[in-house]
């Protein structure tokens, strides 16, 4: 086809509904805030590892949805979280990313978490359990006992994830919320204790599904002919996506020749727990957080929606806790060889998805944004993808392909799929 | 009881807070001018670390992060403070200080006994 003018960009593609979306669900900053809402404020999400928090009254803070969360460790060895929110006067309690409340800080007494601003004080379940001059102020009219924290649903599952819910009334927990996803690298997580090894975080200009979607669909691989001669053999093509309820997907196994990768090792000694040597999973958790298990190591991407145009991306890298010195190192060189700032592959993602952050800036012109390959639930196949835009039209109550209208099925497998495993309800035709 | 030697007299001077420790059991001994006190390390409010927050001085030993107070020479607890503090006997002989601390004098705790909040209908409540 010829170039278009600009009745013909936006005309509706000649796919079927489902197969694609429209760019203003990455770009309106309307739709940005119900997400939010209707998205973040619903979910389960798997805000950082207990081994960032190991020892009694350590703390790690984080944000879902513009809300801050502190999760603290109690002296029962309980991981617990709260927004971080002082109920007096509604300044933010504490301000560092982790550390610990066992020593005394400038206004607060050891064991307890203090509001800088007027020195309330705080429990690590969440009582308050010290008012400044509270009768004073306040005689027998307010009490500390009815001040404490605002409680969240908290709950550590998965290989020491700690994950918070900000709905009190969700009808999930975490197994029920992942819904079959995290089956496949639940025994790997769960054999024994993991411990953080790598962090680093990028804030990139674009929407957080843009980074969603460049973990659903894995053809974009193909095309770099690098990819192709050296480890992504004929088998990594042929990984098949599983939709799972709930928005999640994930990516069944292949083993890596990473002989043929350069300057790589093999992985296969060092690999996971009851994981064959050298293979690799991924589940992508609805609506923003990644897990992959790859060899010997595993890594997590949390994102945190900043703007319509904005999302904080925190890469997470874990080893076992029983590492000796040696087994750590080759973990960590592993993990940056592929994953960190310098790696194999990760840049390239981030470089993809930026230069589609360039091209949907909020009221920038909208168009269609296709994820219509049906190739077997496999790599090439954008299963992935459709499957996820489902489930977000369904809890938005809004069609992926055209934001204005109600949400309706649209097509996530081709009819002569079969329906993907571990999907219990199916929106699409040929389920 | 035993008396066990836990420092010079010289060693701790006059509106000083000193931390020892003997049987491994930590301890805070106050030169309050009138004589010696022993103590826990800890504020019985919200477990202060005494010897680096507590000022001595007239007597009386403060408490720096809410003014709690005790007079030294009555042991008494004045002001606003709502504990007393516990002391471990001290007594003087030749240059040094004596105290008995068989076992570490502990506060009860007051916090952190309270039910588990995290069942269900913690979150459904009213």
């Amino acid at each position: 086809m010829p170039a278009r003018n600009h009745k013909q960009w936006s005309a509706k593609p000649d796919l079927e509904l489902g197969e694609w979306v429209d760019s203003r669900i990455y770009s309106d900053e309307e739709i940005f805030e119900e997400e939010l809402d209707k998205l973040w404020k619903k979910s389960w999400i798997a805000l950082c590892h207990e081994s960032e928090l190991p020892e009694p009254y350590d703390f790690r803070t984080g944000i879902i949805a513009r809300e801050p969360v502190i999760m603290v460790r109690g002296p029962d060895n309980k991981v617990r979280a709260f927004l971080n929110v002082c109920p007096h006067r509604g300044m933010t309690i504490e301000r560092r990313p982790s550390g610990s409340f066992a020593p005394a800080q400038p206004s607060g007494n050891p064991k307890h978490m203090t509001c800088l601003f007027h020195a309330w004080q705080f429990d690590m379940k969440g009582n308050c359990v010290d008012i400044p001059r509270q009768k004073e102020g306040y005689q027998d009219r307010l009490d500390k006992s009815s001040q404490g924290l605002r409680a969240l649903r908290c709950e550590v599952k998965y290989g020491g994830f700690v994950w918070v819910c900000l709905d009190d009334h969700t009808e999930f927990n975490v197994e029920t919320w992942a819904a079959g996803a995290m089956d496949c690298i639940k025994d790997s997580l769960d054999a024994e204790p993991l411990e953080l090894i790598h962090y680093h975080k990028a804030i990139i200009d674009c929407n957080y599904k843009l980074w969603h979607d460049t973990n659903s669909e894995f053809y974009h691989d193909y095309m770099h002919y690098h990819n192709r001669i050296t480890g992504f053999n004929d088998d990594y093509f042929q990984r098949e996506c599983s939709a799972y309820d709930n928005g999640h997907v994930n990516v069944g196994t292949f083993t890596v020749n990473y002989e043929e990768y350069d300057v790589a090792e093999d992985r296969g000694t060092l690999s996971f727990p009851n994981l064959p040597p050298d293979n690799w999973y991924m589940v992508d958790m609805f609506p923003g957080l990644n897990f992959n298990l790859r060899g010997s190591v595993v890594r997590m991407d949390l994102m945190t929606p900043l703007s319509a145009n904005q999302v904080m991306i925190e890469f997470r890298g874990f080893g076992l806790k029983s590492d000796s010195p040696e087994d750590r190192a080759h973990r960590i060189q592993h993990h940056n060889s592929i994953w960190g700032p310098l790696g194999r592959n990760l840049h390239e993602d981030l470089i993809g998805v930026a230069g589609q952050g360039t091209t949907m800036t909020p009221k920038s012109e909208p168009r269609r944004i296709l994820h219509g390959r049906h190739e077997g639930a496999y790599i090439h196949d954008e299963i992935g993808m459709r499957h996820f835009y489902e489930s977000w039209g369904k809890k938005m109550d809004r069609l992926p392909s055209d934001p204005e209208q109600k949400y309706k099925a649209g097509k996530v497998m081709g009819p002569e799929m079969p329906p993907a495993k571990g999907l219990s309800t199916f929106a699409g035709k040929g389920a | 009881m035993s008396w066990e030697k836990i420092c010079g007299v010289s060693d701790v001077p006059e509106n000083a807070l000193e931390k020892f420790e003997v049987n491994g059991i930590e301890l805070v001994v106050a030169n309050y001018g009138g004589g010696f006190r022993a103590f826990p390390p800890r504020c019985p409010h919200m477990e202060e670390a005494l010897c680096d927050s507590a000022v001595l001085f007239d007597g009386m030993l403060t408490c720096t992060k809410h003014l709690w107070q005790w007079d030294m020479g009555s042991g008494e607890k004045t002001g606003i403070a709502e504990k007393e503090l516990l002391f471990y006997d001290v007594k003087q002989e030749g240059g040094d200080l004596y105290a008995q601390v068989d076992e570490a004098l502990v506060y009860e705790d007051d916090d952190d006994e309270d039910e588990d909040e995290d069942d269900e209908d913690f979150f459904n409540a009213d």
